[in-house]
């Protein structure tokens, strides 16, 4: 069977343990249920039903989507990143209580989410920053999240349920505030355009609809983020409003992230159907195929040569295996341990790596399919081969033997049989000597006969001297039975063919006469592109190609010019035989 | 009487030749090839050939092939097939359009010398002569009520002479009776074939094939 093994194996990572997956699940409800119980005891709380609701909304999805997306890709940092942020979320809760400590990491959080959303978008898909650009705009952030929020509360700023106060200045901690909210803005706006940005310089294949939709509800949290920051600001009306659409807008990214999962699980049963178009005949393009199953256009098949050692495409030109900076990731299709095939993508299906197991294994067997197929092709040509050589040369034999007869042994006996006629005519006056000549040369004309016999068994020279109408017309006058002959129109064919359908006529006149009882026999031939010989008889049937001899032989003949034999023969309803032999 | 002869087996030429010079018969060519035959035919056309129906260079039909295109070419010449083989299937496409000047025989029969010559005499005189095993081949078939089987054995003894061309005065002689009685038994056999009666003997040697065969 074939086998996967990925090229880079340093880039896998041990799948998380499944306790730890639970405990995170298990967290998560118990933060929200400690975020009700909190919500219950804070009397200052403004709607404080929404808010727990807003709160779950925008923990559980991450928390649950980050522990799906760790466990199927255990390479990406994005389900950490996604399990990360819910729980800031609910850390940035604790800011409801007025125990001071707790209070305490709560102000700390509470712009963090802003920062770590920003984060998690930029680093989509696999978790980690590629850009620098990126990379500076989430170090500014989580400065202005977390080292801004330190001075701010350092100076007293929000209220005096926290221990970080050192000294009260609270013209200077709104000031800082003021730039902390602004800037955190400005930072999300840009995150937007570096989403677009970098969609835009995705290859057209790569900007799938899955991959859009998040991309979009990134961008619209990021807006809508700006907008809240903005609005806390400048103290805009309509705050509460906004909030409730950035933090429904925030929880709708982890849901589009699932359905792309969703997305990919049916593309991994679209190899289903992978399986049924490799099996259609003739064979497909099996890279065309896989190309397809993949939806990576750019996927390129190369095979392995062991007696080269060396990589090749199907067109037998030399190909390298890419570096592993080429943005092109490889995997190989493996049997019996050796590598036999490999398939060249995108990197970015890396983000999907059953899908490229899956498709490889189909790949494995397709070709395991074609190999077995050829070779078995092969063997049937070679045995077609071998049969029909038998055959010719069976019968190149049988006409080499019956031309040597014809012109030595039956000619020189009718050689003799004339010297005896003109002897005898000579001694006329001897009546004694007249008669034994007679006799002598009657003996010949036995013996004459007794090789014509022999000679025709051989090989019905008629056939090949006059075509197969003459030969039949032949047959059927020695047959002692009613014989329709119906020969209109037939052309002279190959001798092979000529001969293998006088045989058949032969044997099932022969037949017809000897063992059905028959008292009426239709022979009919016609060409197109194949030579059709049918013979029916009126007899009493029941005649079994597999037992006798004689249809077996006849069989043997036909299949070797790559023909057929069939015979209906049912008990009492008379037997038909029909050849068709290819006329190529 | 004037022959040529074509026939590639020297031994059986050259013992043709022979056999035909002691009956008088005049020899005008000795030919190897069919070719050959039909260039000798074309410049000296004689009253009757005897031609082997396998001759090279391919040994196959080329003698048969000679045989007919002189029928159509040189209808006085009278032609005479031997072969090692009688086929009907032959005999039906050399008689295709009439038995008249056309003789099917087996190579044994040149032993009987007598027959032989007087066969082939038929045929120069534009007679028939066609080998007995055809007719008594296509006798053998039988017939879902066969009108055959209305015949005595002695109408079906007359009927087999007739069918390889022999004259009515040849069919008294080989059943020793005179020739009134063979006429009589040659009438009473068309009449009960249902065959209508033609004048000429080569004639009636194609009514019969054609009756034997459908």
């Amino acid at each position: 069977m074939a086998a996967v093994l990925p090229l880079m194996p340093e880039r896998h990572r041990a799948a998380p343990k499944p306790a730890l997956l639970w405990a995170l699940g298990v967290a998560a409800v118990l933060a929200c249920a400690v975020t009700a119980a909190l919500a219950s005891v804070n009397e200052e709380l403004y709607q404080p039903a929404l808010r727990v609701l807003l709160v779950w909304w925008i923990t559980l999805p991450y928390i649950f989507a980050g522990i799906v997306a760790w466990r199927r890709r255990p390479d990406s940092f994005f389900g950490p990143l996604m399990i990360l942020a819910g729980f800031v979320t609910q850390l940035s809760i604790l800011q409801w209580t007025s125990q001071p400590l707790l209070n305490t990491v709560g102000q700390l959080c509470d712009l963090l989410v802003a920062a770590v959303w920003l984060h998690l978008f930029l680093a989509y898909p696999s978790g980690r920053l590629a850009g620098r650009a990126e990379r500076v705009v989430v170090i500014i952030g989580y400065f202005a999240a977390v080292g801004l929020q330190i001075m701010i509360l350092i100076l007293g700023g929000f209220n005096d349920l926290h221990v970080l106060t050192v000294a009260k200045r609270q013209t200077a901690a709104e000031a800082i505030q003021n730039v902390q909210l602004l800037s955190l803005s400005a930072l999300a706006l840009v995150g937007v355009a570096l989403l677009w940005w970098r969609w835009r310089s995705l290859p057209q294949w790569q900007r799938r609809r899955p991959a859009q939709i998040l991309i979009n509800c990134f961008s619209l949290t990021l807006v809508m983020l700006a907008a809240l920051l903005t609005a806390g600001t400048f103290q805009l009306p309509g705050f509460e409003i906004i909030r409730l659409a950035t933090f429904t807008a925030a929880g709708l990214a982890p849901l589009a992230f699932l359905a792309g999962l969703l997305d990919a699980r049916l593309a991994k049963a679209g190899v289903g159907e992978l399986f049924v178009q490799l099996r259609t005949d003739p064979a497909p393009d099996l890279r065309e195929l896989l190309a397809q199953a993949l939806r990576d256009p750019t996927l390129s098949l190369i095979y392995w040569l062991p007696q080269y050692g060396s990589w090749a495409d199907q067109d037998g030109n030399s190909r390298s295996l890419p570096a592993s900076d080429s943005g092109r990731r490889v995997t190989f299709v493996k049997q019996n341990g050796e590598k036999i095939a490999a398939l060249i993508y995108d990197a970015a299906l890396g983000e999907e790596p059953e899908l490229v197991e899956a498709v490889s294994a189909a790949a494995g067997i397709a070709l395991e399919n074609g190999r077995l197929e050829a070779e078995l092709r092969a063997r049937l040509q070679e045995l077609q081969g071998s049969r029909s050589r038998v055959v010719e040369a069976q019968q190149n034999e049988r006409r080499r033997l019956e031309r040597n007869l014809h012109d030595g042994a039956q000619q020189r006996l009718v050689a003799l049989a004339l010297e005896l006629g003109l002897l005898a005519e000579r001694v006329n006056d001897d009546p004694a000597t007249h008669d034994r000549l007679k006799r002598a040369r009657s003996e010949v004309a036995e013996s004459l006969d007794e090789l014509r016999d022999i000679a025709r068994g051989l090989h019905p020279a008629v056939v090949s001297g006059h075509g197969l109408a003459v030969a039949l017309e032949s047959l059927a006058a020695a047959t002692p039975l009613e014989v329709h002959l119906k020969t209109a129109g037939l052309p002279r064919l190959p001798e092979q063919l000529e001969v293998a359908a006088y045989y058949v006529v032969s044997e099932s006149l022969t037949n017809a006469a000897k063992h059905a009882q028959a008292n009426t026999v239709t022979v009919e031939v016609s060409v197109t592109d194949t030579l059709i010989v049918e013979i029916v008889d009126d007899g009493i049937g029941g005649a079994d190609s597999e037992r006798g001899t004689g249809l077996r032989g006849l069989a043997d003949r036909i299949e070797a010019l790559n023909g057929r034999l069939r015979v209906w023969s049912s008990v009492g309803r008379g037997t038909r035989v029909r050849a068709e032999i290819p006329c190529a | 009487m004037r022959v040529a002869i074509a026939e590639d087996s020297v031994l059986l030429r050259e013992g043709v030749a022979q056999l035909l010079t002691d009956a008088d018969i005049e020899v005008t060519a000795r030919c190897g090839t069919a070719d050959e035959l039909l260039i000798h035919v074309a410049e000296d056309p004689p009253d009757a050939v005897v031609v082997d129906i396998r001759l090279p260079p391919t040994h196959t039909d080329e003698g048969m092939r000679a045989a007919l295109t002189i029928r159509q070419q040189y209808p006085d010449v009278g032609v005479l097939v031997l072969s090692q083989y009688v086929e009907v299937g032959l005999a039906m496409q050399l008689l295709a359009d009439s038995a008249e000047g056309v003789g099917y025989l087996l190579k044994d029969r040149v032993g009987e010398v007598k027959e032989f010559i007087a066969a082939l005499r038929r045929v120069a005189d534009g007679g028939s002569a066609l080998d007995p095993t055809i007719v008594s081949t296509m006798l053998k078939r039988h017939r879902t009520s066969d009108p055959l089987d209305s015949l005595t054995p002695r109408e079906r003894e007359v009927l087999e002479l007739m069918a390889t061309g022999a004259s009515n005065a040849g069919i008294a002689d080989a059943m020793v009776i005179t020739q009134r009685a063979a006429e009589k038994y040659v009438s009473t056999i068309f009449s009960k074939l249902g065959i209508p009666a033609t004048g000429s003997e080569s004639r009636r040697v194609l009514a019969v094939l054609l009756f034997l065969r459908s």
